[in-house]
């Protein structure tokens, strides 16, 4: 069977939406300049590349038509490469890296571009033209429910006190700003014309200005703009290849990719998603999650974060090492490739044997990865 | 001289003030400051005061991207900026050295043409242009603009005889026209016209009512029944700033001759000292003679005591209503308790010695009254209103009272006069002459005086203003609309068809239009009499339709608050000629109701017409829903483009005064070959939108940003904008439209809490958050 592994990791820095450094450059343009170096430091031969499979959870207007075929173009790469946009909300482009995988254990391809885009600035999430059917949202209202609301919901049922959410929403920051000052961030990073720097971690933030917030979702609610990931701009990408192409091309072997899985859970209770993906991809790969030695759990919401912590134990030091999307940022289509691409990195970095990446997604689902040391 | 550079020299409050409202004008300025001595970036002082104007409350930018106009700079790196400078105004401190040696600069880098003035509030031209060469005194004078420059619409001239006229010519014109200023020439006396009378009224005032221990509200209620001006003299002073006072009664007390009747009113009185000294400076500091408190319920209004200078709560006086008649105004004057000795004592004090300043501080009355209208707000001038008054009554009950008579009054001839049609003022010499209005202004106030409305009522008129155009004003209460201005604009259209051009909606109040009547509509709920409110809005729908559909063109020229139907009017308009001090929104929601006259239907059209909003039904749609729901008012004309109150091809006129030349100008000129618009038709996605928006609204409600009512009213409007059931393949007309809009009025009104709002807003002027 053939083997897919992750070969290559490259993201832009990820800026605040409306008021952070790329608010101004296209999402097309931003990831094709990520795309691009991308292929250049990675050393595959662009001319072997199958397809490049580009996630956006907003696919309209800037990110609209098939973005994926246009970066293709707008990134230089041979006529040949194929694209094609998807869009599974948060999830898209770990759902690119799944699509590639399960490409590789066909034979129906050896090199994979697997991207992901988000301009929140310039799409503004539930994109421009909103019209949800207007049945579903008679009878079934969760279908639609925004997100903030879900973990909300999720803060209560596990009674999680704001307090707890700002203290990890507190850590998450500082070991973002950690891992920036200690420049463990520069490697992955492609700086877009002068922006080389993650523009969203609050080096000054402290619980005392968190505690001044007033509720963003709910007015009596206990989920703030602090302790939600915040809008943000940004692309990720990752080389996929079979291990074998890897083998014969000599292109580094960061991680392979062991099991996969999605799973479905009720909508008004998204944040938990991963819950049930981690179980379902554990399951596959034979593994306990105690197996585990590094964790990329996206964080939309703190709340929504210790809420899968009280289902899925795990430890402190094996996760978001160098800090989540509450400190990073969440570029919607982007965070899967940037999590499982970082998850690859850190197998690598932290010299360690097992990696799990996983994601909630709004509509209420999850997504998870478990990643191997080659 | 055509002004197409300014500068800018000084960036305090009034420098900085000056340059914003040159920006709102699309004029880019270099505003320039000192290097300031603890900072490494040497335009700093400058940088700092533009951003304060961002912030500035009210706002002195008409937009915030103005702000790209200035460019900030220090006198030290940048005077070579203005080399091309058609006009530099000095604001700097009101030190003659430090004025004396910038101006010494200044010459040696301006170019010959440009011209230099002063915005010195206090010295004298003589002063300040002492010893300089005849070529600087050429193009030198003082341009004195009143605080804040954006809303105060006087600016005084002061020149000299030296002065270039094509100078003077080109100053006054690009300060009438490009920033809306009424320009008054002053003699070269202390404090120039209108801070002088000001500064006696308000100092009689003070002190009056301190020796008096008259309560402020008292003294404030009377003034502003007189109306110099609306908010009374304590009111005022709040405004401006206590701690202003005590160095205009010093500039004064050091320039005026003893013999001057304000020079011994020159002294601070303990009260106000004291008041300064504990940081209560007015409005922008801890509190003034008023402050609000948090109290039980709500904020409490307090006023100072002026005998003991402690707060109390405040006391709402109100004088009787009335329609400020002469005789009405006379007999409270004449009345027998402390406020009307004191009313008389103050007024009869300030017009005496406005009187007596003729001609020392102006050349004629006309002046001195524009200046007093325009610098401090008064309603109407000291002379204007003497004539309201009456000379022979005030100079008899002067007389009474042994009081000496001004030379002016003495031969008790009427100070203004109607002589075919035209309105004259009397001169020093005991004749008359005309008022003179400049070039390209047009006020109905003297279209009134030569001839007799075409039809009228007790809520607006027609009035033929020449070149076949005719004019619509609104006179009601607050200009809201009622039955009767809509019977009047269905006879205008029969009337200008007959023999007209065109017709222009103007009116020369303070508001263009509140909106319409709520008593009327009261009533109607009140009595559960559904049918009459069907009626009233039948009635309005097919009036503005019928405005639209005219076959002939239709101006809208609105000033100051256009609201609710006053806005949806406007909307029916062929165009729109604003004045740039446009307040204008579809407010309705906050009387519980969403607009049901057209405003719905047009403003949608006009979002979906935008080529520059992004594809698809839904961004038009959300836009209205946002302005509408907030009931967002514009902060400006200029605001009022962007949210498409106005249209691409709508004008803003910067002065008042001329608003009716250019809505007749426009009016004209669509005549020729004038074509009524096509009807629109909406494509609209229905229930589908409307189940976006209701997301929307249930997250705000979830938020707390939006209570109970508001999500019912907010359906209401979804409902209309997104077509209710309609769907995209089956475009509405726009009596579709309008049919939805009456439907989504006739629930609301049905509804206890949409009453409980109307309600409120008629007894508190204020919006209910029910």
């Amino acid at each position: 069977m053939n083997n897919a592994i992750i070969a290559g990791y490259a993201r832009s820095p990820f800026t605040p939406a409306l008021k952070g450094a790329l608010a101004g450059i296209r999402p097309d343009e931003l990831v094709a300049q990520v795309v691009r170096a991308l292929v250049r430091d990675s050393g595959v031969a662009a001319d072997d590349i199958e397809d490049l499979i580009l996630g956006c959870a907003f696919p309209e207007a800037e990110q609209g038509m098939n973005m994926a075929r246009l970066v293709v173009h707008l990134a230089e790469l041979p006529i040949a490469i194929a694209g094609t946009t998807v869009n599974r909300f948060c999830g898209s482009s770990m759902q690119a890296i799944h699509m590639a995988a399960g490409a590789i254990q066909m034979n129906a391809g050896h090199a994979f571009i697997c991207a992901g885009v988000e301009s929140m600035s310039r799409v503004p999430m539930g994109g421009f033209n909103l019209l949800p059917h207007p049945g579903l949202y008679q009878r079934y209202p969760q279908a639609y429910i925004g997100m903030g609301e879900t973990a909300e919901n999720l803060a209560r049922k596990y009674q999680i006190p704001r307090t707890e959410q700002e203290a990890f929403a507190l850590r998450s920051q500082q070991k973002a700003v950690a891992a920036q000052q200690r420049g463990l961030l520069f490697e992955e990073i492609i700086p877009i014309g002068h922006v080389a720097r993650d523009g969203c971690p609050r080096p000054d933030t402290s619980l005392a200005a968190m505690a001044d917030l007033q509720p963003a979702f709910l007015a009596n609610g206990s989920v703030t703009a602090a302790t939600s990931s915040p809008l943000t701009d940004g692309a990720a990408a990752v080389l996929v290849c079979s291990e074998t192409y890897a083998d014969a091309h000599g292109l580094p072997k960061l991680a392979r990719i062991k099991a996969i899985a999605v799973s479905a859970c009720l909508p008004e209770i998204m944040g938990i998603g991963p819950v049930a993906a981690t179980h379902k991809a554990l399951q596959r790969a034979g593994l306990q999650l105690s197996d585990i030695d590094i964790v990329e759990l996206n964080e939309a919401f703190a709340a929504q974060v210790l809420a899968v912590l009280q289902e899925l134990p795990i430890a402190e030091q094996r996760l978001n090492l160098d800090g989540g999307a509450i400190a990073l940022g969440h570029p919607l289509g982007a965070t899967g490739a940037r999590i499982t691409g970082k998850a690859a990195s850190l197998l690598k970095r932290e010299n360690r044997q097992f990696a799990l990446a996983t994601q909630c997604i709004g509509g209420g689902q999850g997504i998870a990865t478990i990643l191997e040391a080659v | 001289m055509n002004i197409e550079r300014v500068a800018v020299i000084g960036a305090g409050v009034m420098g900085a003030g000056i340059a914003a409202q040159i920006a709102n004008a699309g004029i880019a300025v270099d505003l320039l400051d000192i290097v300031p001595k603890d900072s490494d970036n040497r335009n700093s002082v400058a940088e700092n005061a533009v951003a304060r104007l961002l912030k500035a409350e009210p706002p002195a930018l008409m937009h915030p991207k103005n702000a790209g106009l200035l460019t900030p700079g220090n006198i030290d790196d940048h005077l070579d900026r203005l080399q091309h400078a058609d006009w530099v105004i000095e604001a700097v401190l009101e030190d003659p050295a430090i004025k004396r040696g910038l101006y010494r600069k200044l010459e040696a880098v301006c170019g010959p043409r440009t011209l230099i003035s002063s915005n010195t509030s206090t010295l004298p031209l003589s002063v300040l242009a002492e010893g300089f060469p005849d070529s600087f005194k050429r193009r030198f004078m003082i341009t004195h603009f009143f605080n804040p420059p954006r809303y105060m619409r006087l600016l005084e001239l002061v020149v000299s005889p030296e002065l270039d006229q094509s100078l003077l010519d080109g100053v006054r014109r690009f300060a009438d026209v490009k920033l809306g200023k009424g320009c008054v020439l002053c003699n070269d006396s202390p404090g120039f016209i209108a801070n002088r009378i000001g500064t006696f009224w308000i100092q009689t005032a003070l002190l009056k009512a301190i020796e008096l221990g008259l309560p402020v509200e008292q003294c404030d209620a009377a003034m502003a029944w007189f109306g110099i001006p609306k908010t009374g003299i304590f009111g005022l002073l709040d405004l401006v700033g206590l701690d202003l006072l005590p160095h205009i009664l010093h500039s004064f007390k050091r320039t005026l001759p003893s013999h001057d009747a304000l020079s011994p009113l020159c002294q601070v009185p303990p009260l106000l000292q004291g008041m300064i000294e504990q940081g209560l400076t007015g409005r922008k500091g801890a509190g003034g003679f008023y402050r609000l408190q948090a109290g039980e319920g709500g904020k409490v209004k307090q006023a100072i005591d002026l005998t003991t200078g402690v707060y109390r709560l405040g006391e709402s006086y109100q004088l009787p209503a009335g329609a400020h008649h002469a005789h009405e105004l006379r007999a409270f004057l004449d009345g027998g308790e402390v406020l009307n000795a004191y009313s008389w004592r103050v007024l009869s004090d300030t017009l005496v010695y406005s009187a007596g300043l003729i001609p020392e501080i102006a050349a004629d009355i006309d002046a001195v009254d524009t200046a007093m209208r325009l610098g401090y707000n008064w309603r109407q001038g000291p002379f204007e209103l003497l004539q309201q008054l009456g000379i022979d009554w005030f100079v008899d009950k002067l007389g009474r009272e042994n009081r000496s008579i001004p030379a002016l009054l003495a031969s008790r001839h009427e100070l203004y006069r109607v002589r075919d049609g035209l309105l004259q003022f009397k001169d020093c010499q005991n004749g008359y002459r005309p008022v003179v209005r400049p070039e390209g202004v047009l006020l109905l106030s003297d279209v009134k005086r030569q001839r007799p409305a075409l039809a009228a009522n007790a809520s607006a008129s027609l009035w033929d203003i020449g070149d076949g155009v005719v004019c619509l004003e609104f006179h009601s209460k607050m200009n809201t609309l009622d039955l009767d201005i809509l019977n009047l604009i269905q006879q205008s259209i029969t009337i200008v068809q007959r023999g007209y051009k065109g017709l222009a909606i103007y009116n020369e109040a303070d508001n263009f239009s509140a909106g319409a009547n709520l008593t009327l509509l009261v009533a109607a709920i009140e009595q559960q009499d559904w049918q009459a409110v069907t009626s009233i809005i039948r009635l309005g729908q097919q009036t503005y339709q019928a405005l639209k559909y005219a076959p002939f063109p239709v101006v809208g020229a609105p000033t100051g608050l256009a609201l609710g139907g006053g806005c949806e009017i406007l909307l029916h308009c062929d165009a729109i000629v604003a004045h740039a001090e446009l307040y204008v929104g579809l407010v309705e929601v906050g009387v519980g109701l969403v607009p049901g006259w057209g405003g719905c239907k047009e403003l949608l059209r006009r979002w979906l017409g935008f080529p520059k909003r992004p594809g698809g039904p839904m961004p038009a749609i959300a836009q209205v829903f946002e302005i509408i729901g907030l009931a967002k008012v514009s902060k400006s004309a200029q605001q009022a483009r962007e949210l498409l109150f106005l249209a691409k091809t709508d004008s803003i006129t910067m002065n008042k005064d001329r608003l009716l030349a250019d809505a007749k100008c426009r009016a004209m000129a669509l005549a020729q070959d004038y074509h009524p618009p096509e009807p629109a038709y909406y494509a609209l996605p229905g229930e589908s939108a409307w189940a976006a928006l209701d997301m929307a609204v249930g997250n705000l409600h979830a938020a707390g940003k939006a209570s109970a009512y508001d999500v019912e009213i907010s359906r209401q409007l979804a409902a209309v904008l997104s077509g209710a059931d309609s769907d995209m393949s089956r475009p509405l007309s726009e009596q579709d439209l309008l049919d939805l809009e009456l439907q989504a009025f006739l629930y609301l009104v049905q509804q206890p809490a949409t009453l409980a709002r109307l309600e409120h807003m008629l007894k508190t002027g204020k919006p209910l958050r029910n």
